[in-house]
């Protein structure tokens, strides 16, 4: 266990691309942190610093509080699961799990196999122990490549989008296998995805990236209920946040979603964004005092039995996840109402606002 | 339709075969004629049932030069290539991997000097060799030979390195590994396909050698490809029954290797590009 500080870690390519900026945060040690973002937002190569295989451009990267920003990958004893399964073939999964335990010379035959076989057990790979592993698929290839780097328990372990590669039906199971993984190992794991579910399940706390900056850090739930920006909203969900655009009437919200003026506490913006996750705003098919009536623009089912709906109320276009039991057509009147708690504002540049609905 | 295709396999084969068969023909000949007498191998039309006798490989390798020839030859393209695919081993990978900025123009002149006429660099050669005194001496031809091996070889091989992902190096530096370990124990293996085809095809080129081994050799350094023109005569005319003997003995190695590692020498001409993998 570790934790890992960066100060001031930047990195440009080629003089001008730059794919990490004076980035400044500490994980703590024994936790999960996700890093999540878009693809080419500089996650990979944020973890590539911490794993030695890049030089940070400036700044430095500390393990606990030893300085480890100009020591090679070996010297830095941890662990890293790559999105492409690398496994050695021609050699059984026992063997490949075992190859860089041999190499450690202060661990007594005994303990290796107890390594060995604890993490065939916690990863469900005993039965293929014996088996070459050219004759496993991607999925299960990928277990033993993070097999591989648990059982040599290094202070941190780095996940660079382990599922990504891996077919549909196995991605489950691996993802249960590594959920599994980090309740049981207290290492401090950094994982890094652009697959916000994989994000929310697994982390204790995940770091949303963009342009190589941290847009924001928290636990996955105020992620999600809170982003503090524009960004977060619209990049965490499928699909992401609603935003309407309000021009503020005597301090209040007027018209579109809301049936009654809603007054805010503070009134020094004249635009505001208002954002609601699909899945908050209500729709029902009668009328009732205060819902507003919206025109369903398109139907569509997504995962889960859920129907999307795109629905325009005068000149607004909003997405809303209704459940299936909710049966409308397309062309047909629904009515639309939310609750003001649901609501996050923001300002005109998509920063989140202080600014509170009054009841 | 099937007819069709049964008929067009038939013409298929046939053609095949006459093309093997006209190839094949003159190595049939001197196999033939090695177990001939040497009345026999001359007499016209050529005697195909006859009685087959060892004589001519025993006077073979009684001839006291003999042996030493072959020897020669298994010494210097065995140590030459070993040379020559240790260098372009680790040249290829640090291409493929460092890919330092001219990379490109690097592999071009390795791959023109390649396409040079050997006659054209003769006398530069020898002269320099001549200069530094490695005139009839192993070093000089095994180095040699090492150096006209090594662009191809390392062509090869950066086609096959560049299909092993560069994830497994560095799964390997995390887990605590050198680069040394990176390279002869995780990424060789990977790539023993193309080394043993580049091995093989070089290997072929340095024992078929033979003007440099004329030029740049002597008497200690003699190979068999130049003791066949040094060592044809006898009684006043060309010795054939002798030539049949050394041509047969000397086409048997080339003929196990490529027998042997066929499969490489398929993926070696296609510069490992069919792995397509990770």
């Amino acid at each position: 266990m570790a934790d890992i500080r960066l100060e001031g870690v930047r990195k440009v390519f080629g003089g001008k691309v730059f794919a990490v900026r004076d980035l400044t945060l500490t994980f703590p040690s024994g936790s999960v942190t996700c890093l999540l973002g878009p693809s080419g937002c500089g996650k990979t190569t944020l973890m590539r610093m911490i794993a030695g295989l890049e030089e940070p451009t400036s700044g430095e990267i500390y393990f606990d509080n030893e300085r480890v920003t100009h020591l090679s990958p070996s010297q830095r004893h941890i662990g890293m699961v790559f999105q492409y399964p690398v496994v050695y073939r021609g050699i059984s999964v026992e063997e490949n799990i075992a190859l860089p335990l041999t190499h450690d010379k202060r661990l007594s035959p005994a303990e290796r196999r107890a390594r060995i076989e604890s993490v065939l057990e916690t990863l469900d790979l005993a039965p293929y122990a014996k088996r070459d592993v050219s004759t496993l698929d991607n999925g299960t290839r990928q277990k033993v490549a993070v097999a591989r780097e648990v059982a040599r328990q290094p202070r941190i372990i780095l996940f660079d989008e382990p599922i990504t590669n891996v077919d549909v039906s196995s991605k489950m199971q691996l993802k249960r296998a590594l959920k599994r993984l980090v309740k049981q190992h207290s290492q401090t794991i950094i994982y890094v995805t652009h697959d916000q579910t994989e994000a929310m399940t697994l982390a204790d706390e995940i770091a949303l990236m963009r342009d190589g900056m941290i847009v924001q850090r928290g636990v996955p739930s105020e992620i999600y209920d809170h982003p503090s920006d524009r960004f977060g909203g619209w990049f965490l969900g499928n699909p992401g946040m609603n935003f309407i655009d309000y021009r503020l009437d005597n301090g209040a919200l007027v018209g579109g979603l809301f049936a009654q003026p809603l007054r805010l506490n503070q009134t020094t913006e004249a635009h505001i964004l208002v954002g609601i996750r699909p899945e908050r705003l209500r729709v029902q098919t009668t009328p009732a005092p205060n819902w507003v009536p919206a025109r369903v623009r398109r139907s569509a089912i997504v995962a889960g039995g859920q129907h999307l709906l795109t629905l325009e109320i005068d000149a607004i276009t909003v997405k809303a996840k209704v459940p299936e039991s909710l049966r409308v057509e397309e062309g047909e009147t629904v009515y639309v109402a939310c609750d003001p708690d649901d609501l996050t504002l923001f300002d005109a540049d998509g920063h989140r606002l202080q600014a509170r609905i009054l009841a | 339709m099937m007819r069709v295709r049964g008929w067009r396999k038939t013409v298929y084969h046939t053609a095949l075969w006459l093309v093997a068969l006209i190839f094949f023909a003159p190595i049939a000949w001197i196999i033939l004629g090695a177990f001939k007498t040497r009345s026999g191998i001359l007499a016209t039309p050529p005697l195909l049932i006859f009685t087959p006798t060892l004589d001519n490989f025993i006077d073979l390798f009684s001839r006291r030069n003999i042996p030493g020839y072959f020897l020669n030859s298994f010494v210097m393209s065995l140590s030459a290539m070993v040379i020559a695919i240790v260098v372009s081993f680790m040249a290829a990978y640090a291409f493929s991997r460092f890919k330092p900025r001219i990379t490109n123009f690097l592999m071009f002149m390795l791959l023109s000097i390649r396409m040079v006429p050997a006659v054209a660099v003769v006398v530069p050669v020898y002269l320099m060799y001549a200069a530094i005194g490695w005139k009839n001496s192993y070093i000089g031809l095994i180095l040699f030979y090492a150096m006209f091996s090594i662009p191809f070889s390392v062509w090869i091989l950066k086609g096959f390195l560049d299909g092993v992902s560069q994830r497994y190096d560095e799964t390997a530096l995390v887990n605590g590994g050198t680069r040394w370990h990176v390279l002869f124990r995780v990424v060789l293996p990977q790539v023993a396909p193309g080394l043993v085809a580049a091995f093989i095809f070089n290997l072929i080129f340095v024992w078929n050698e033979f003007l440099f081994n004329l030029i740049l050799g002597g008497r200690d350094t003699t190979m068999i490809p130049v003791a066949f023109s040094t060592d044809l005569y006898s009684d006043g005319g060309l010795n054939w029954t002798f030539i049949a003997a050394m041509a047969t003995a000397y086409m048997i190695p080339p003929i196990i290797l490529v027998y042997v590692f066929q499969k490489y020498l398929l993926v070696g001409m296609t510069f490992g590009t069919v792995r397509g993998e990770v």
